[in-house]
């Protein structure tokens, strides 16, 4: 298994390679320098140009510019930003990085999670009279324009209804002279809510052998007495009413999100469930006498399941690119809408350090579904 | 000749056998081309049996028929009833109103926009050129895809490794952002950007499918059959292997177009295509006149952005229903 | 005088397809005796599988049962609600699927899957207990207990095939019903599956159906042979008399389709003409447009399965002489 892995990390890390090369080449190729569209400005002598010029490395030759690009990234160098500077690249993506993390995987894991369990039926009950509707609905959420929905929902919920602020991060006015600061707040909204989630997570994972009474015993309150913790803290703690602040701007992107991904977890589960009920073994579990939900969920669903997580993973991966159109109309200010806006401005290092990101991630991501999918798939460890 | 009845799932290209079956026996005397074209006939004829059986397939059909027509209907509008100065939909502009973006109204039936275009006029003009680009797309795509998944697999080793260790690579790109950047730099026009789509898109996901289904179809008797005749790689690659993937490359087509227009639409709300009008640039019209939010001017947005989204799923649904034709596993017996 | 453990009567069921109803089981009739085993034989497609499908009631969707009575101890299973169908399955009528490679599900262990059965049906056994019945069925077919915690995948062909067996034991049903549980395994293993089986049987007293195209396999196995052609029963007997006194031409002909070792040398002759489209099935004796010895009687109307004496059924208005 070991070896494997191993074997994937490199030729993944050659495949990471090849994106910085192709990365690298896109920053050269406009024509001209790109000093010339930060110094495009006819008051700035030319003297500055070059020393700019000596300081980006630019005059060197090509090459050298490229060894020491890639030596730079690893060493964690990405530059610095030329429209926040002289603020490094790095501690910008890694200031923005989590509240664009924070939004796709809370939206994703919803929306792949009922997705899934819903979608699982759906196929069971194949033709059934809900079965064109739902997959026409759920085609048109995959394929929904997401600009127009994200403003489709802006304008019913929050314009109409009043019932959330139509985009941004916080309400500047409360937050405005007060104690903390927005990074502070979220920074420890993520921790808390973590550890409630692996808290939950223990729960469950350690109770799942006892049997079925026992187990509603425990987990039932268990899982009510962390959350009344939870809560309990936010209530409690100076904080709580910012941390609230920043949860209600949060739930309408996570909201644009989860309805686009699960339309289309549903249709993938749908379709990995259809593959998979043709398949001899779901004859046998019938033909064990199983009742129906059994063979659906423990032995169809269970098999069907593999391409949906993938899929998860990979989808978790590209965040950002899912974040430019997303945090752009929300204006929450993510990983994603820095990408835009950094392209949008020529801020070359930005953008090119936040694409660089993305390919991290997805190396990433590359890696986590090859060992899940080991994991779900007894066939595939070696 | 037999036609056998049996319980078992049917293989993809039961129509084409069956066919030859009752074909071959009478028409033996006919030219070859005559035969093809009959049998082609035959396995349409039944594909589409197998197509129309869903509403899902027929539903997205008529979405793309519908628009076809829109597309098809601003030249004749625009000879016969429409003005050019007022409602071109890039240059003109309607004096007669007080204030732009005007309300709907007989003249204008989805208003006009903050310069004083005709809104309606902007949708249908856009029209074909989404089709021409999903088209593009798609064309690249496909014969990209089917040719590099068919001599990757044809092949294998060195050339099956290179292939997919570039998919590897294309898959791991993260496209919107890809194009966002390279949009910044570089501002594409439609021909240019529906190249880019169609080469991303067939270096990436599609060659891996593709080349899995051409490593089924190469085990097949028929290929070890044309190569003891002494066919070389190339005949054996087009002539056999290839025709074999089509259904499979032309579902994917239904795909691509999707994620085209779909691409289209997100550079041209950020401003980052170098093109006269489409549907995305309606709505990025409406944000740099400032009208984004302002949602009781509701036809500056909406019509466009629904547009963009009826397409896409049409196309989507139209893949799905293929997807059913192509794949009998999915089929409802 | 030993009971009857299977009585069907006048079944017919059609698969319902896009070119039109296909008849796949077509009136068919027949007895099986507690301790007997079963060969069910014809060409493919000739409605053998789709009768086990049907006693399993796991029939697809497009499926429609018509006509018939399928009589276990009294009980009709065709009468039976879904719900009690359930009940009845594996622990009173189990199956051996054909090709056993895909029979087994993947991500769960062999062990597990059994024991899934026996949850299923017998209920309330610890975990040591379905363990050790595990590994008592594991023995009886010659697989070694240690395996039971390994998957699907690494198992042979041949041990799969076992395991598949096993399983079906599992609940001691009254009737199992193995549909070409050999004929994707290389001829070795195949004897040694076979011996196994029929070494099962004698101890347990089980009895069998065995659905096959393989004639000699058939041999093998069962005491009494039923041959079927075109979703319909042609001939039954005792193996004895469908080998030695054959009635029905289509029998005959399968018996001269392959060679002997012993007995004279004579020609292989092939039926002529093509297996029937079962969707117009040629009218009165199906087999009519193939057989030598048809005449017009033969094309309008439908010969009765009637008893020859001695438990020997034969549906033909002229039957071979002996």
């Amino acid at each position: 298994m070991t070896r494997y892995l191993g074997g994937r990390l490199f030729q993944m890390l050659i495949t990471f390679l090849l994106f910085q090369t192709l990365v690298f080449f896109l920053l050269h190729a406009q024509p001209g320098d790109i000093t010339q569209q930060m110094l495009g400005d006819p008051d700035i002598p030319p003297e500055a140009r070059e020393i700019l010029r000596k300081q980006l490395g630019l005059d060197k030759p090509l090459p050298v510019q490229y060894l020491t690009y890639i030596g730079n990234f690893w060493q964690g160098n990405l530059g610095v930003s030329w429209s926040e500077y002289p603020k490094p690249v790095t501690s910008i993506i890694l200031e923005r990085m989590p509240r664009t993390l924070v939004l796709f995987f809370s939206a994703n894991v919803v929306a792949f999670t009922v997705g899934f369990l819903l979608g699982r039926v759906l196929a069971w009950r194949r033709g059934s009279l809900i079965e064109y509707p739902v997959t026409v609905a759920s085609v048109i959420l995959y394929t929904v324009f997401t600009p127009w929905f994200a403003l489709v929902l802006i304008w019913v919920f929050a314009f109409k209804l009043k019932l959330f602020p139509i985009g941004k991060f916080i309400t500047v006015r409360l937050w405005r002279g007060g104690p903390f600061g927005a990074n502070e707040v979220f920074g420890r909204m993520i921790t808390l809510t973590a550890v409630l989630l692996v808290a939950v997570f223990l729960l469950f994972f350690l109770t799942r052998k006892l049997s079925v009474l026992d187990r509603r015993r425990i987990q039932i309150p268990g899982f009510l007495i962390l959350l009344v913790v939870y809560l309990g803290y936010w209530a409690l703690s100076p904080m709580g009413k910012y941390a609230l602040d920043i949860a209600w701007h949060m739930i309408l992107p996570i909201a644009t999100i989860t309805l686009v991904a699960f339309g289309g977890t549903m249709l993938l589960t749908r379709n990995s469930m259809l593959e998979t009920l043709r398949e001899d073994y779901i004859l046998t579990a019938r033909a064990k006498g199983l009742p129906e939900k059994v063979v659906r969920d423990k032995h169809a669903a269970r098999n069907a399941l593999l391409p949906v997580v993938t899929s998860l993973i990979y989808t978790l991966a590209f965040s950002i690119d899912g974040g430019v159109i997303t945090e752009t109309y929300y204006s929450w200010p993510g990983m994603g809408l820095t990408l835009l806006s950094a392209a949008t401005s020529n801020d070359i290092p930005l953008a090119i350090g936040a694409l660089t990101f993305t390919g991290v991630m997805a190396l990433v991501a590359h890696m986590l579904a090859d060992v899940v999918y080991a994991f779900l798939d007894p066939r595939i460890r070696y | 000749m037999s036609y056998q009845q049996t319980d078992k799932p049917t293989e993809q290209g039961s129509f084409a056998s069956s066919a030859v079956a009752t074909v071959a026996e009478d028409r033996i005397h006919q030219p070859l081309w005559r035969v093809r074209l009959s049998l082609m006939w035959k396995s349409l004829k039944g594909s589409w049996v197998i197509f129309a059986e869903s509403p899902i397939g027929l539903i997205g059909l008529g979405i793309i028929i519908f628009f076809a027509l829109f597309a098809l209907a601003h030249p004749i509008l625009m000879k016969t009833v429409w003005p050019r100065a007022i409602y071109d939909p890039v240059i003109g502009f309607d004096a007669t109103l007080p204030s732009h973006p005007a309300a709907p109204s007989i003249r204008h039936i989805l208003g006009t926009d903050a310069i004083g275009r005709d809104v309606l006029s902007q949708l249908m003009s856009s029209t074909s050129s989404e089709f021409a680009l999903g088209l593009l797309a798609a064309i690249v795509t496909v014969t990209l895809g089917t040719t590099i998944g068919a001599v990757s697999a044809y092949f294998g080793k060195a050339v099956d490794v290179i292939f997919m260790r570039l998919a590897d690579l294309v898959i791991m790109t993260p496209t919107i952002s890809l194009l966002i950047v390279l949009g910044a730099l570089i501002e594409l026009n439609l021909i240019q950007l529906g190249i880019v789509l169609g080469i991303l898109s067939g270096f990436g996901g599609v060659t891996v499918i593709i080349k899995s289904q051409a490593l089924t179809i190469m085990v097949k008797p028929y290929i070890e059959a044309a190569r003891i005749a002494g066919g070389n790689d190339f005949h054996i690659i087009f002539t056999h292997i290839v025709p074999n993937l089509l259904p499979l490359s032309f579902l994917y087509m239904m795909f691509t177009v999707t994620g085209a227009i779909f691409s289209e639409g997100v550079l041209s709300v950020f401003g980052l295509l170098n093109i006269r009008m489409s549907w995305g640039l309606i709505i990025y019209t409406t944000q740099s006149s400032g009208y984004l939010l302002d949602f009781k001017r509701w036809w500056l947005i909406f019509p466009a952005g629904l547009a963009i989204t009826l397409l896409c799923s049409a196309f989507y649904l139209v893949g799905r229903a293929l997807d059913e034709v192509v794949n009998p596993r999915l089929r409802r017996r | 005088m030993t009971t009857d453990i299977l009585r069907v009567e006048n079944l017919t069921m059609f698969y319902g397809t896009r070119g039109g109803d296909v008849r796949a089981v077509d009136d068919v009739s027949f007895t099986l005796k507690e301790g007997d085993s079963l060969g069910l034989v014809g060409e493919s497609g000739c409605g053998k599988t789709s009768i086990a499908l049907t006693l399993l009631r796991l029939l697809p969707e497009n499926s429609k049962i018509n006509e018939g009575h399928v009589w276990m101890k009294d009980t009709d299973l065709l009468a039976l609600s879904e719900e009690e169908m359930r009940h009845f399955r594996w622990k009173r009528v189990s199956m051996i699927f054909q090709a056993a490679m895909n029979s087994l599900n993947p991500v769960y262990s062999v062990g597990d899957q059994i024991i899934e059965a026996l949850d299923e049906h017998i209920g309330l056994m610890s975990k040591d207990q379905s363990r050790e019945r595990v590994a008592e069925l594991f023995d009886l077919v010659g697989l070694d207990p240690a395996l039971m915690d390994r998957y699907p995948h690494e198992f042979s062909g041949g041990m799969r095939q076992r395991a598949v067996i096993a399983m079906a034991l599992s609940c001691n049903p009254d009737l199992i019903i193995a549909d070409e549980p050999t004929t994707a395994l290389d001829v070795i293993v195949q004897d040694r599956v076979l011996r196994q089986l029929e070494e099962v049987q004698e101890k347990l007293g089980m009895s069998m159906i065995y659905i096959s195209h393989d004639i000699a396999v058939i041999a093998e196995v069962s005491n009494r042979i039923a041959v079927m052609y075109a979703g319909q029963m042609s001939e039954m007997a005792s193996s004895y008399a469908i080998f030695e006194q054959p009635l029905h031409p289509y029998t005959y002909a399968l018996m001269s389709s392959f060679p002997s070792i012993k007995g004279k040398k004579h020609d292989l002759e092939p039926l002529p003409g093509e297996p029937p489209n079962l969707i117009t099935p040629p009218s009165g004796c199906r087999f009519h447009p193939r057989c030598p010895r048809a005449t017009s009687i033969c094309a309008e109307e439908k010969p009765p399965f009637k008893d020859y004496g001695d438990n020997h059924f034969a549906a033909c208005w002229h039957p071979l002489e002996h």
